[in-house]
């Protein structure tokens, strides 16, 4: 396993995203991830706080056509986090904070989803008020977010990638 | 830009804060006294822009002070309780100006200005222009000891000490990826915000009006606000690596149009008249997908600063 990962570590693909000097490489990458993350966590962020009763005059049913660009988001950060794992797999596979950034996220999905199914997929929506049942998993959606951002953050200040990192402070 | 650049437009732009935040609260006053809503919500835009200005004014300043420091006869103590003086009066602007645009989104929310709120941007605007008068005054003695209070021996008994707040991030371990974190959370509200406002106005769920929208625009301006406090809260711990960045000069640039696109929301009559179903004007599908590339530019150029420049 290890020995597979420093191999794709060591690929040429990585060492020119990890070294070259053009702003398309490390820095392009970890622009658009950081974008990706506003996308993703902004637009849940506002269906949730939408489903918590923020904004009640927009319709619930408008606000799941909103569903597609949050998965563009996760997407374009798929690619891009696939892409910031490889150069540095050996450490990342070592980091307990990529574990639990990547936990968070996958908690955040799952309750999207979930929110898609069970509060927008209502017989009712927008007829009575949204369930208790879906306001926790709004509410959960966003205590994820933050801990994904959190985690993300940190990966660059604490554990084993910090010294590799030439994010952090 | 180098330091003399920098320095120039120091000197330009730090008359906004006293001379405009002062007609801006000359204005504000004759509202009250002869109750004008037109008049009222045109000061409230005024403190608006004020306060967006005041931000480069701050971060100019250090550029300012290293291209002096080194020049005889020029006080370090001094430009030391300028610059602490200065940031006092910046917080109370920043809060006097979050204040005013909730007026301003008020306005439209319930046709005015909640007593409040106008009470509160009252008592905050005359604090305000004491405060940026003061520290004004402190930054002119700089380079004129001519009128300087005779006799007075400057010693920085400032109440904010930016010193001292610098210290205090440097010395405590999780207060940079702390600050670094929240900053990364208010990017998504800012974000998020102006992407579904955006994609309404280009006709995905026409189906929301925009007064229903208008009322997401204060998770977009909390976004705003605590990355303004985070941001310069960076800026104060290491102004050093930030003053000449170019990459931040350029994010500056694109925040403050990004900023003042917010009065377009706000303000115009335009987007406020979009009813549910109605297709957006060309000119609100334009200043939405130009708020929206101007934010990515501003997360761009953010995220290259260590890149472009030397910070990180």
């Amino acid at each position: 396993m290890m020995q597979f990962l420093a191999a794709i570590e060591q690929s040429g693909f990585s060492v020119w995203v990890r070294e070259s000097n053009s702003l398309l490489a490390y820095p392009g990458v970890l622009f658009l991830h950081t974008f990706g993350m506003g996308v993703v966590a902004g637009i849940s962020g506002l269906i949730a706080l939408r489903i918590l009763g923020c904004a009640r005059e927009v319709p619930l049913a408008d606000v799941r056509k909103m569903y597609p660009y949050m998965w563009a988001g996760f997407y374009l950060n798929t690619v891009t986090g696939i892409v910031l794992f490889v150069i540095d797999a050996t450490t990342k596979i070592i980091d307990p904070v990529f574990y639990i950034k990547l936990a968070f996220i996958a908690a955040a999905l799952l309750l999207m989803h979930r929110i898609d199914r069970e509060v927008f997929g209502d017989p009712l929506l927008g007829k009575r008020p949204v369930q208790i049942n879906g306001r926790m998993l709004a509410f959960a959606t966003i205590v994820c977010w933050t801990g994904a951002i959190t985690a993300g953050r940190l990966l660059a200040y604490v554990g084993p990638g910090v010294i590799a990192s030439s994010g952090g402070k | 830009m180098n330091l003399s650049t920098l320095t120039h437009i120091h000197l330009l732009l730090n008359h906004f804060p006293t001379v405009g935040f002062g007609i801006g609260l000359g204005l504000f006053l004759v509202g009250l006294y002869v109750n004008s809503d037109p008049i009222k919500r045109a000061s409230l835009g005024i403190f608006l822009i004020i306060a967006l200005l005041s931000i480069p004014v701050y971060m100019t300043g250090k550029a300012a002070q290293r291209a002096i420091q080194e020049e005889p006869g020029v006080s370090s103590v001094l430009m030391e309780t300028h610059q602490d003086a200065a940031l006092t009066a910046l917080v109370f602007m920043e809060i006097t100006g979050l204040l005013a645009w909730l007026g301003l989104w008020q306005f439209r929310r319930v046709t005015h200005a909640t007593k409040a709120n106008l009470t509160a941007v009252l008592v905050l605007s005359l604090i305000t222009a004491g405060l940026m008068t003061r520290a004004a005054n402190l930054g002119g003695d700089i380079r004129h000891p001519e009128i300087r209070a005779a006799g007075a021996d400057p010693s920085d008994t400032e109440w904010i000490r930016v010193a001292s707040v610098a210290e205090f991030i440097n010395t405590t371990n999780w207060a940079w990826p702390a600050l670094e974190t929240i900053h990364f959370i208010g990017l998504s509200m800012i974000l998020g915000v102006a992407l579904l406002i955006n994609l309404r106005m280009l006709g995905v769920a026409k189906n929301i009006s925009f007064s229903a929208l208008h009322r997401l625009l204060p998770w977009g301006i909390l976004g705003f606000g605590i990355n303004v406090l985070s941001g310069f809260l960076f800026f104060i711990t290491i102004p050093d690596q930030y003053t000449q960045n170019r990459s931040l000069h350029i994010k500056m640039i694109l925040m403050m149009i990004a900023g003042l696109n917010i009065l377009y929301f706000t303000m115009f009559e335009e987007p406020w008249r979009l009813g549910p179903g109605d297709n957006a004007s060309t000119r609100s599908k334009i200043v939405t997908t130009l708020t929206v590339v101007l934010w990515i530019g501003v997360i761009y150029f953010g995220r290259m600063m260590p890149f472009i420049g030397n910070s990180f």
